[in-house]
């Protein structure tokens, strides 16, 4: 019997992290913290991110911080100025809570929020990594368990050996396939134009750097400032339709028009954005089910493959960081002829917690989406007290959670080898 | 169908979920009877959901959200419990 960093006489673990996203690349820079090497396999022949960005809350970036990446993200963030709730034809505030501004959420939470473009996150993440572990051009066909060893096959025909293999996949995951053997995506009714756009073309945009909701019947728009100056937005605008997703894959192409047609009627600013994203594409906001189990034999996946959300609270990302940080810490403590522990042990820690963050984001969605009238009045009120209600998703450390069950905390960054 | 069984698991469901509404939601668990409205104990969605958790991990069975979120009493959640008991007892 021999922990996973200590095995000098025992057999050294091959870990395959099965995704070069943002939450594989993480684990792999938090196991490499705790000394352990790892091995992740991206399908994408490069790592080039789709034109998107993300929101890094509290709960990530001081894991991030601690990973010794603050400053490299710092120079190519934005930190909205505050966050803004707005209808959806005229610019008055509905609430209102201040984040750069007076340092306010800093001074709160203990840690910045920022907006950054996913290319930029993939590119610190990878780098702080190095070439040596990471596999572009594998794209995961089968996996297959051959006693206590897993064969990875890929489509590029190549065929890897693990004792351990973390499926970080996404939403549409092969790796949970292998451990559910159900299909549990479900697509939400929801979907969403998204794209980025120079602040200099939203002349009317109020507030152009805060993170701003502007909720109105059946729709709504976020947008937030990325790049090192707040140079772009970045906007996602979600509707209610289709009904049923008819594609195989998250995109679909509209008529050129009709993501503008979606929104007719909505403030200056909404349509500004838009029309000047021109990207005539519908993303599918499809979650997968809550799961009983997030393991089989040695096999684990973390998150969107594990409890993919929506996006109203911005936490598929920074759940994933925290999955992958405590995973990593779980790891380290792991017995090599004995995974399921740990599994159930990172299963415990995390389920209850990304349960919550899906299920509220779930809720969140109709509560953008209200036609005027006495309902949306009662929501009004609510977004007024989103810092009290809220503050939980972003207070959390997983650091100290982990330390409550035992474990102790990292120490040298990862990011300095 | 071996009602004094079924009235055993029923009795153990209603002791687990009084022991965890009480270690998770701070609930008296002398409170918690059959015909006990869920609105009364006073839980907002998110502790409850906390309690829905541990209750799945020490059944074996999912409590899907659109479920959950429809029961109106403590014996709703303990039938829909029982679906994982009554399967145990051979």
């Amino acid at each position: 019997m021999s922990a996973i960093k200590t095995g000098s006489n025992a057999k050294k673990l091959r870990i395959a992290i099965v995704g070069g996203g943002i939450g594989g690349l993480t684990l792999a820079l938090a196991l490499r913290q705790r000394g352990i090497v790892s091995d992740v396999y991206e399908q994408a022949p490069e790592l080039t991110e789709i034109g998107a960005a993300v929101a890094l809350s509290a709960n990530s970036t001081r894991e991030l911080d601690r990973l010794g990446l603050l400053d490299q993200l710092t120079a190519v963030c934005t930190e909205p100025t505050e966050l803004i709730y707005r209808g959806w034809r005229d610019d008055r505030r509905i609430a209102a809570f201040p984040v750069r501004t007076d340092d306010a959420y800093r001074k709160r939470f203990g840690a910045p929020y920022f907006g950054i473009h996913r290319a930029d996150l993939q590119r610190i993440l990878s780098s702080a990594l190095g070439v040596a572990g990471l596999h572009l051009g594998h794209r995961l066909t089968n996996l297959v368990e051959q006693g206590d060893t897993i064969s990875l096959e890929f489509g590029n025909g190549r065929v890897v050996e693990a004792d351990l293999v973390i499926g970080a996949d996404g939403v549409r995951s092969m790796v949970r396939t292998f451990v559910t053997g159900s299909e549990d995506t479900v697509y939400s009714g929801t979907s969403a134009f998204r794209g980025i756009v120079p602040v200099d073309r939203l002349p009317s945009l109020p507030d152009p750097h805060a993170i701003q909701f502007w909720m109105g019947p059946n729709a709504h728009l976020l947008h937030y400032a990325i790049g090192g100056h707040g140079e772009s937005v970045n906007f996602f605008a979600v509707v209610e339709t289709p009904k049923i997703w008819m594609q195989d894959g998250s995109i679909a192409e509209v008529h050129e028009e009709v993501p503008v047609a979606s929104f007719r009627g909505w403030h200056p600013a909404v349509i500004e954005m838009i029309a000047a994203a021109a990207s005539p594409l519908l993303w599918s906001l499809t979650t997968v089910r809550p799961l009983l189990r997030w393991y089989r034999g040695r096999v684990v996946i973390l998150g969107d493959a594990a409890h993919g959300m929506l996006p109203h609270h911005g936490q598929g990302a920074n759940t994933s960081i925290e999955d992958a940080f405590a995973l990593a810490a779980l790891l380290a403590n792991a017995e090599t002829n004995d995974l399921e522990p740990s599994f159930a042990e990172f299963q415990a820690l995390r389920r209850a917690r990304t349960r919550k963050i899906q299920r509220s984001s779930w809720v969140t969605s109709s509560l953008l989406h209200l036609p005027d009238g006495p309902a949306a009045e009662m929501r009004n009120a609510k977004v007024a007290r989103f810092p009290d209600d809220f503050g939980w998703i972003h207070d959390y450390d997983v650091q100290q959670e982990l330390q409550k069950i035992g474990c102790t905390p990292a120490t040298s960054p990862a990011g300095t080898k | 169908v071996n009602l004094e069984a079924l009235d055993m698991v029923h009795n153990e469901v209603l002791g687990d979920v009084a022991t965890t509404l009480a270690s998770i939601a701070g609930v008296d668990a002398a409170q918690v009877t059959p015909d006990k409205s869920l609105a009364d104990l006073d839980i907002d969605s998110m502790t409850m959901l906390e309690v829905i958790v541990a209750l799945e991990d020490r059944f074996g069975l999912l409590i899907p959200d659109d479920e959950w979120s429809r029961f109106s009493t403590i014996g709703d959640l303990v039938a829909h419990l029982q679906q994982a008991g009554v399967g145990t007892i051979s």
